[in-house]
């Protein structure tokens, strides 16, 4: 089993920038697609961590267009040495269409792993995983790695079935899995977020004085759905790690594209101080 | 003499001696330390730090950052540490036998003055780029490096201010740039960088409002490339102190179109978004071309663009 720790520190492993072979690249449903990259001398990632992908030409005929590389959650590692890396995402604009059309045995330009790791939960604490839509990618290592340590549930959200990935991995886990789809074509009709509620409904056997610092709620997902997961963990003194999803042009502090808005003022970086933040240190009112 | 492939890569940039010609440009370099993992410093001719106020300031609400036609808007603001803590805790990381310029960018011109004061005389800092498309409070938001007459008095000013080598970089959005070039050299300014990003919108048609939370941003990247070229070889034609180009360099090859339009060096800016150790391949391959075209010192290609009508 993998280690139920890690260090969430800035230090560790310090990123590569190189040209990965794709290994393969294949749909998963209508606009879904499973990436697997070589890439020699990866260092390893930390759940949480992402990395910054250019598709298209990378030598003679260079693409300028799309210009900007697209941050990428790492998927999780496989391969003898552990430098395959894998990525999920979904076909929405110019860039992932580049990504999608890509071929096995063609190169992409890679630069990670970037950010900090999600800071792990504390000995003993349940591990409430929440991931709307894309979100799931996010949020794969992080249960692989607590799965068997911690009670973890995973609680995932998507508009329909087809939006849907990856679900394959996490029954694998073994641990427990609910779907959530607005139209009900897959798991229960409704939000995510309504899941979530039902979760922090059950309360564990021991009952009465149980006030909710036992469980520890991480999110990924679009703004809207992470902001209504920080409001109900704070109403229910739940602690409530969010994993956001800014744009950014170079993903290690120098752009300063990716600011977030926090509650105290001023902003924090979420390639560098993130992408994993408390999600009450967010000010989601502002945040697009 | 610093040589590579038998090629003295050596430029003199207004007082700034530059062991290649390759810097990278304010705003898209950090404190320089951010690059360590992906590139050794020392392979550049220098850095130019992100822009420094009197005190630190935060940047702009997102969406500070969009994508446009091989080029990105950025409005990022007056975002840095301020001059203090540049002084006391960034430059002391920055490796030993890196030539570091600091970039002013301020609101009035005594202000400008007061920053470049304050890194004249400490250690490290080898010469000071005066950014001057920073909007103008007292002239209504104007930039400073787009009225002559303004673009004058920060100029004469900040030289007063500091004995370090003087560059200043220049705004593009302007229509005859050999006249903002010609003010610069008649106020003592060492050199000049340029070009600074394009004022630009970029628009969302669903919400109709622009993608950025400014309204107007900088537009950067491989798309202004051309307008640099232009700008710098005008430039050039009009002053006798040295160009240092800027916009859009994404190769080597495109390094030396700057060197052959009169710049005597160049900074890469995007594109160290995008390819972290790309300034260090730059400088490498400078020289190469040099030596193919038998060409002994880098310095020789400067403004040897055979132009129409010359």
């Amino acid at each position: 089993m993998a280690e139920a720790t890690w260090d969430d520190s800035s230090a560790g492993n310090a990123p590569i920038r190189t040209e990965a072979e794709i290994i393969r690249n294949a749909r998963e449903g209508p606009s879904s697609w499973r990436l697997i990259l070589r890439v020699p001398g990866w260092p390893g990632f930390r759940p949480g961590q992402f990395a910054m992908l250019s598709a298209g030409a990378q030598q003679a005929a260079r693409r300028t267009d799309p210009l900007l590389p697209r941050p990428m959650a790492v998927y999780r590692e496989s391969g003898v040495d552990r430098s395959d890396v894998e990525i999920l995402y979904k076909r929405v604009g110019r860039g992932t269409a580049l990504l999608a059309e890509a071929l096995p045995g063609q190169r992409v330009a890679i630069v990670g792993p970037l950010g900090r790791a999600f800071p792990p939960p504390q000995s003993g604490e349940g591990v409430i995983i929440v991931a709307g839509g894309t979100g799931i990618a996010s949020v794969y290592e992080l249960a692989a790695r607590l799965a068997g340590a911690h009670s973890v549930e995973v609680l995932f959200g998507a508009r329909t079935a087809s939006d849907l990935m990856a679900l394959e991995d996490f029954e694998a886990l073994g641990a427990p899995l609910e779907v959530a789809t607005e139209d009900g074509s897959a798991g229960v009709r409704g939000v995510v977020t309504d899941l979530l509620e039902s979760a922090l409904d059950d309360l564990p056997a021991a009952g009465a004085d149980f006030s909710g610092s036992t469980r520890r709620i991480y999110v990924c997902g679009p703004t809207a759905m992470m902001r209504r997961c920080a409001d109900i963990a704070a109403r229910r003194e739940v602690p409530c790690i969010a994993a956001l999803e800014n744009a950014m042009a170079c993903g290690f502090g120098v752009c300063l594209g990716c600011a977030a808005p926090l509650r105290r003022g001023g902003y924090a970086l979420v390639c560098r101080d993130g992408p994993a933040f408390d999600a009450a240190s967010i000010d989601w009112e502002r945040l697009p | 003499m610093k040589e590579s492939q038998g090629v003295d890569t050596t430029v003199d940039l207004g007082g700034i001696a530059l062991r290649n010609p390759v810097l990278t440009a304010s705003g898209t370099f950090g404190y320089g330390t951010e690059f360590a993992p992906f590139l050794d410093l020392r392979r550049l001719g220098g850095f130019v730090a992100k822009s420094l106020t009197l005190e630190p300031r935060v940047g702009n609400p997102p969406p500070r950052i969009a994508e446009a036609p091989s080029g990105m808007l950025n409005a990022i603001s007056l975002e840095n540490v301020g001059v203090e803590a540049f002084i006391g805790e960034k430059l002391p990381a920055i490796p030993a036998g890196v030539t570091v310029i600091a970039s002013v960018f301020e609101t009035d011109i005594d202000r400008y003055a007061e920053v470049c004061k304050r890194l004249t005389g400490v250690p490290r800092v080898a010469g000071l780029e005066i950014n001057a498309s920073c909007p103008h409070v007292k002239s209504g938001g104007i930039e400073f490096g787009q009225d002559p007459a303004v673009l004058g008095q920060l100029v004469r000013t900040t030289r007063r201010a500091t004995t370090l080598p003087l560059l200043v970089k220049l705004s593009p959005n302007v229509t005859h740039i050999a006249e903002m070039a010609r003010v610069c050299e008649g106020e003592g300014a060492s050199g000049i960088s340029l070009i600074n990003a394009v004022q630009a919108l970029e628009v969302d048609p669903e919400t109709r409002r622009p993608l950025l939370s400014n309204g107007f941003g900088g537009l950067s990247g491989p798309a202004i490339r051309p307008i640099a070229l232009r700008m710098v070889w005008q430039a050039s034609q009009a002053v006798s102190i040295p160009i240092c180009g800027i916009g859009g360099i994404e190769s080597a090859a495109d390094a030396v179109k700057f060197l052959l339009c009169g710049a005597v060096a160049v900074q890469v800016g995007t594109s160290n978004y995008l390819q972290p150790s790309i300034a260090g391949d730059v400088a490498d391959g400078i020289a190469e071309y040099a030596a193919r075209h038998g060409y002994p010192r880098i310095r020789d290609l400067v403004g040897a663009l055979v132009f129409p009508g010359r």
